[in-house]
This record gives structure tokens, sequence and C-alpha cells, in this order.
């Protein structure tokens, strides 16, 4: 018994949930075609003898059987960027074009802002906030070793970024981050329906700040590496909710080809939600063999 | 120093291309059309780059990559820059083999020989491996010492350049 047991009724086949908690998972790399084409890096790697398996759902994502992978030369020459799986998806659900004007309001430690900017092919804008002037120093130091030339980095509360009006924002929010267990064992031990309910307001003022900030028919994407409805399904209704008086709001299908997710949650601890919300993705990780996460696609009319 | 000045260290403010290509022309004989395509800016002495674009006004902390360093004569190029802008140097650029480059990523000092430094001129150099740009390096009297930033630098053992496979 431990916190994860308040999901039992919400994901589906429980017990290789459970079972699959405590199974490391590979690393992944993401490759960073600013700086290399995806031939020629699986070249490279190929020539060193280095066993990589590109993902079903994503051909510039690699699953790689090395220990550290940071300290392969293709690392520090920008070829490639370690990066979980499941957080490549965000990006492709913002689906942001070259020269639009996008806005990473929680963007350290720029994994997804650099695959935004290689998106982007390097035209057009970004802008990286990230509060913690000691998270700062890792964002900047991704964008710069990958070579992203279309980012500037503010340090605003991202509740109160003070202006812009950008084509999509990407609010990737600090959470609980239940969906890391795979990655580093404890957060669960650590996950408490407190914190999660903490966590919520600032939650909700990050993605109405997006909202604000996003132009007519401008895309918003919230997304997290939790399980718990509290950080998810009950952030984006609140935040519809007391956005609906300003401008009109609704929901896109969040769906990957190849990769399985299933239905945001219409219902939880007898609050019911709107209908909405099952266009919203959880991604659980014995189905993917993955970590976990929650995407959302917001249309702004 | 006064108010003003230490408030215009936060600053960035715009530069024309042609004053920063120049001084890449002058060390790396890189042509002026490398750079078109992107803004610059000073902040204290230091110059940074972004892709052509006009950033709102907002407080930056970083705007595009810094990719020199002015405190100092002479000015020095940043290895993220060097990584972008260096393949197209043609002079004082320096191609190591396996062993010196992996030295280099470790951040080593090392001797290099007549041949290696053929077309270098005592200063900061462009270091090439296998075609690629490892950073920048500070050449002077037959010694190269590596300038690869501190957090991308590869500690003794756990260096990973492979030699191709036979």
């Amino acid at each position: 018994m431990d916190f994860l047991d308040r999901y039992r009724d919400i994901v589906p086949d429980w017990e290789t949930f459970r079972a699959v908690q405590s199974r490391p998972l590979k690393s992944s790399a993401r490759i960073n075609t600013l700086k290399v084409e995806r031939a020629a890096l699986l070249e490279r790697l190929e020539k060193q003898g280095l066993e990589c398996w590109p993902f079903q759902w994503y051909s510039l994502g690699l699953k790689l059987d090395v220990e550290s992978p940071g300290k392969l030369l293709e690392s520090l020459l920008g070829f490639i960027h370690i990066q979980e799986e499941l957080s490549m998806v965000p990006p492709l659900v913002l689906d942001p074009r070259p020269g639009e004007s996008i806005l990473d309001l929680c963007a350290s430690p720029g994994s997804k802002t650099t695959q935004i900017s290689a998106m982007m092919e390097n035209r057009g804008l970004v802008i990286a906030n990230e509060p913690s002037l000691a998270r700062v120093a890792a964002l900047r130091s991704n964008c710069e070793r990958l070579g992203a030339m279309n980012v500037a980095i503010t340090r605003y509360d991202g509740r109160s970024f003070p202006r812009g009006l950008f084509h999509r924002v990407l609010v990737d929010a600090p959470c609980s981050a239940e969906g890391r267990e795979r990655r580093g064992p404890g957060v669960i031990a650590r996950g408490s329906c407190r914190r999660s309910l903490d966590l919520q307001a600032l939650q909700i003022g990050l993605l109405k700040s997006a909202l604000r900030l996003t132009r007519a028919g401008g895309v918003v994407v919230y997304s997290t590496c939790t399980y718990a409805p509290e950080e998810n399904e009950m952030v984006v209704q609140a935040a519809l909710d007391e956005a609906a008086d300003c401008y009109s709001l609704r929901l896109k299908q969040v769906r990957i080809p190849g990769l399985q997710e299933c239905p945001g949650l219409e219902e939880w601890n007898g609050a019911s939600l709107s209908q909405e919300m099952r266009s919203a993705a959880r991604y659980y990780p014995h189905i993917n063999d993955t970590g976990g996460f929650f995407v959302a696609k917001i249309v702004k009319g | 120093m006064s108010p003003r000045s230490s408030r215009a260290r936060n600053v960035f403010e715009p530069l024309e291309m042609a004053a920063v290509a120049e001084l890449w022309k002058e060390r790396f004989a890189i042509p002026e059309s490398a750079f078109s395509g992107y803004r610059f800016f000073r902040k204290a002495r230091s110059i940074w780059a972004i892709s052509d674009s006009q950033p709102p006004g907002l407080s930056y902390e970083a705007i595009g990559m810094r990719i020199m360093n002015c405190k100092d004569r002479p000015w020095k190029p940043t290895t993220c820059a060097l990584q972008i802008f260096g393949p197209y140097a043609k002079k004082n650029a320096m191609h190591l083999q396996a062993d010196s480059a992996r030295l280099f990523l470790e951040g080593k000092t090392q001797e290099v020989d007549a041949a290696t430094a053929e077309q270098c001129e005592s200063g900061y150099v462009v270091v090439f491996y296998r075609g690629d740009v490892l950073g920048c390096g500070l050449y002077s009297h037959g010694k190269l010492v590596s300038q690869i930033p501190k957090e991308r630098r590869l500690a003794g053992r756990e260096v990973k350049i492979c030699h191709e496979r036979r």
C-alpha cells in the first residue's frame, strides 16, 4: 500500500502498472537536427559500435544502451540531447512552425525548449522563461550546446509574465513527478495529496497566464509528469472555468500515432469534470514501457 | 562605478553585424555571409547572437547565444559559437588526432607539433576533430590550452571518444 493506490480505479491493468514502477527505464536521447542529420548521426553511432533503437512513434527519438550517454562525444557536440522519451511528446502536440512566436513558460532544463527550436529550424522566436536563477544555468547551457539560436531567456514568475501575444504557449508545469519513479525511485514515497493540492494553485496560475498570453486561434499545451488528477484535469478544468468569461476555449484531441494513450478523466473523487477532458492524454508506464505523463491541448477561439 | 554604468551592465544593446563579422574575418577568415540571418547584441563586455527576429520588450537573461567575450584582449570566442561559425574558418584552425582530442576535451594543456599548428598564430584557435568543431583553444609557444567550459569537459575515466571499429 502506498500513495499510488488511490489511482487503482483509473489505471488500466493495475497489477502491471504496480510491477513496472521498480523497473528502471533505458536511457533515451533526441537527435538534434539543428546540428546533425539523422542519417549521419545514426551512422556515427553505428561506426562506434553503440547500440541504439529509434522510437517507433518518433524518428528523432532513440533508446540507447550506454552507461553515461551524456558523456558521449555526440552529446558534448550537441548532436544528441539526453531526454526522457515522453518528454518529447508535449512539443509535438504544441506543433510549433518556423517563424512563429512561442513561449515556454517553465523552460528549464530546456529539453522541450530546444526541441521546439529544432522543430522551428531556428526560425522565429522562442521565449524560454525560468524564474530560478540556478535553473537558468542549465537552460542556457543546453540551448548553447544544442545550437538553439532562436531562444531568448527571461526570468519572470510565470503567473505574472508581463506581456506578449504568442502563437503557442507550452506550460510544462512543476509537478509531483510521480511519472518519474522509474528514473529516480523515491518520488512516489514523497507524494501526498497535500503536496498535489499545494502545486495545484501554482499550476492553475501558470495555465491562466498562458491562456492570457496566447493570441486568438493560438494553442496552449499543458503537461505534467504526474498521475495526480489534482494537478492535471482539475487544473485544466479550473483554468477553463475561470477564463471562460474572457474568451472561448476548447480542448483538442491529443494523439500521437504509435503511442498508446488513455483518455483524460471525466470525474475524480466524486467531482465531475467536463466531458471534453477525455481529449487530454494520460500516458502510463506499463502501456508503452515509458515514464508517466499527462498532456492537454487547448485552442483559444 | 556610477549608477548609470551599473545599470547598463544588464542591458542588451543592438550591435551592427558588420562590426562583429569584421573581427571574425580578421582572426579566422570567416566570411561575413556566415553571420547573415542573425541579430547581434552587446551586454556589458559580451556579444550575443540570435536568429533574425525582433524580441519583444522584456527583461532578458539571455538573447540567443553568447558568442564572444571582450573583457580581455584579444577577444575570446565561446566554444558554442565556434561550433556554429567555426566550420567556416580558413585560418587559426587546428585539427587534432584522437589522443590529443581526448586531452583537449578533458580541459588539459598539451604540446602540439609544428604540423598540427601550421597556419595557427598565437591566440584563440578553432579546434577540430574529424571534421567536427570541439571548441575553443588558446595556442601559444607550441602549447594548446583547452578553453572548454568546465561543465562540458570529460572527466578522465569517462571518456567516450571511440575509435572506429575495424
